[in-house]
């Protein structure tokens, strides 16, 4: 599924090239599929944006090896939304709904490399609500973290802290 | 065909942000995830600080019920049902007989012992004030506050008191900087204050400063009066209420409502809000909502606090009442009468530690 996609994405990308708009910037997803996209989208992208202004705008396809494109087309849907100004809590609410936590996950590390401040805002809020309420066991899978208590410290922790394992959400397999 | 990924990992930084945006419930289970986290979410002031002001919007206001007669205590998150309360940790130090006084960034200020913040634990005890120390003095105090003074990050604990055998009366004002760890009185300045009611009163912390009810000595008149906790200064205001109007300070007291300082005011069916829709602009008091109280059983309605969509929630003597902002009675919960009292505080839920506190895990 995600494959169709990227490959429409490609020739869609491909289809748009076109001699006169030199202007246009191509990103390299870290799979090698180009994104064409205007400047004022790539203005978006502080990481973009440096490395052209780096070479004074005379390379204008920029690679990015650490963003699949999976997640680039995200990322350009909402830069392009960000400069329409048109970010409302609906969109943000659709932008978010068909993405699972591991791809959210994905998304922020790419907002991360490409230094969106308004993307990695939004996106830490998006995972702070949904690992909210999730238990102590899918935080640590989620994250990669290792428990370093000992079963003794953690049993003492639990107890002293009781009244905050109340009204946790059961682990649901198909995140991980 | 499923797409393979691989398992990605953040790094610390990034995870700090989201923990920033995390209620305090979250952050304190997770104390648990690892050692790491444990100490951030424990001892990081820095953290804690940033934690706070980022979730300002949207900190989560709980009420704190205590009784005096059994080391329980139970919590409701506002914005929920009253029925649906979980415990909010434990008083892992029960003195004998408990007076809140105040509450402010998650602390709750309880007189003749400290402060307390129930939702990480953390305490401190707070000295007796020198007039207090002071047998021989004959001293009534009446006006109780606690309050955040944001230019020095310091946290002051004020009390009015007077002696009532002296004639003038004037007031003596002190208080207790949680960062210099003692106690200041305010010297050189006439406070012609006295208590407008019966009972002590416990001011309300609004734009940076305590206000109360008291009652002005020379003129008999009863006034607002509020202390500035960054001017660290004392100033008067007027009440809303025409002069002929009878008002039993009894029965009214000031809260804040929304965005408004509030006075209430009970009738014999109806509990009157006024808000002052300008702060200390006289002209501005409005009356803003009559709460028919027929259909509460002790005929008795003080507000406490109100949720995000405006419904008011009060004490009724025996436990909590809900209105919504028309003024229809939505939900009531008793938790009984008890003979040796019980104590309420509204509190917001905060990581926040004091100056030179101990901090509990």
């Amino acid at each position: 599924m995600a494959e169709e996609v990227s490959s429409q994405m490609n020739s869609l990308s491909i289809s748009e090239t076109n001699p006169s708009s030199s202007a246009t910037i191509s990103l390299v997803s870290g799979d090698d599929i180009v994104f064409k996209v205007e400047p004022t989208i790539a203005k978006e992208m502080e990481t973009v944006q440096s490395f052209i202004d780096e070479t004074d705008g005379k390379i204008t396809t920029i690679p990015l090896p650490n963003i699949s494109s999976h997640d680039l087309p995200y990322v350009i849907e909402y830069c392009e939304k960000s400069i329409a100004g048109k970010i409302t809590k609906e969109f943000e609410a659709e932008f978010v709904k068909k993405l699972n936590n591991e791809e959210v996950k994905e998304l922020f590390l790419a907002a991360n490399y490409l230094n969106i401040k308004k993307l990695l805002d939004f996106l830490s809020q998006v995972i702070a609500d949904r690992i909210a309420n999730k238990s102590v066991e899918y935080v640590r899978r989620y994250f990669g973290i290792e428990n370093d208590f000992t079963p003794e410290e953690e049993a003492k922790l639990r107890e002293e802290l009781a009244w905050t394992f109340t009204g946790v959400d059961p682990d649901d397999e198909d995140e991980n | 065909s499923k797409r393979r990924r691989l398992m990605m990992f953040l790094p610390h930084e990034l995870i700090i942000q989201i923990l920033l945006r995390l209620p305090v419930k979250s952050l304190m289970r997770f104390k648990s995830v690892c050692k790491l986290w444990f100490s951030l979410i424990s001892y990081d002031s820095h953290f804690a600080n940033s934690h706070f002001q980022l979730t300002s919007s949207k900190h989560t206001c709980r009420i704190l019920f205590l009784s005096n007669s059994a080391p329980q205590t139970r919590s409701i998150d506002v914005e929920t049902s009253l029925h649906d309360d979980s415990s909010a940790g434990t008083l892992n130090f029960m003195p004998s007989y408990l007076e809140i006084k105040g509450s402010c960034n998650g602390f709750i200020y309880f007189k003749d012992f400290g402060i307390w913040n129930p939702s990480n634990g953390v305490h401190k005890e707070i000295p007796y004030s020198p007039i207090h120390s002071n047998l021989d003095a004959n001293c009534f105090f009446y006006l109780y506050g606690f309050g955040y003074d944001h230019t020095r990050d310091d946290y002051l604990v004020v009390s009015m008191s007077y002696n009532p055998d002296l004639d003038p009366i004037s007031s003596r004002l002190e208080f207790f900087s949680l960062r210099a760890n003692t106690w200041e009185e305010i010297e050189g300045t006439y406070f012609p204050y006295m208590n407008a009611s019966d009972d002590p009163r416990v001011g309300s912390l609004f734009k940076g400063a305590i206000h109360w009810l008291a009652c002005h000595s020379d003129k008999s008149i009863n006034v607002i009066v509020a202390f500035d906790l960054t001017e660290r200064k004392l100033l008067e205001m007027s009440l809303p209420l025409p002069d002929d109007f009878d008002l039993d300070p009894n029965f009214c007291d000031l809260w804040v409502f929304g965005e408004f300082l509030s006075l209430w005011s009970m009738g014999n069916d109806s509990v009157e809000i006024w808000v002052m829709k300008e702060y200390n602009v006289h002209s501005s008091w409005t009356i803003t909502l009559v709460i028919p109280i027929h259909g509460i059983s002790t005929q008795y309605f003080s507000p406490i606090c109100c949720t995000n969509i405006g419904d008011i929630i009060g004490l009724d003597g025996t436990g909590l009442v809900k209105y919504d902002d028309k003024g229809q009675l939505l939900e009531h919960r008793s938790f009984g009468i008890d003979e040796h009292g019980s104590q309420v505080a509204v509190y917001v839920e905060s990581l926040l530690s004091l100056p030179g506190d101990r901090v509990q895990a």
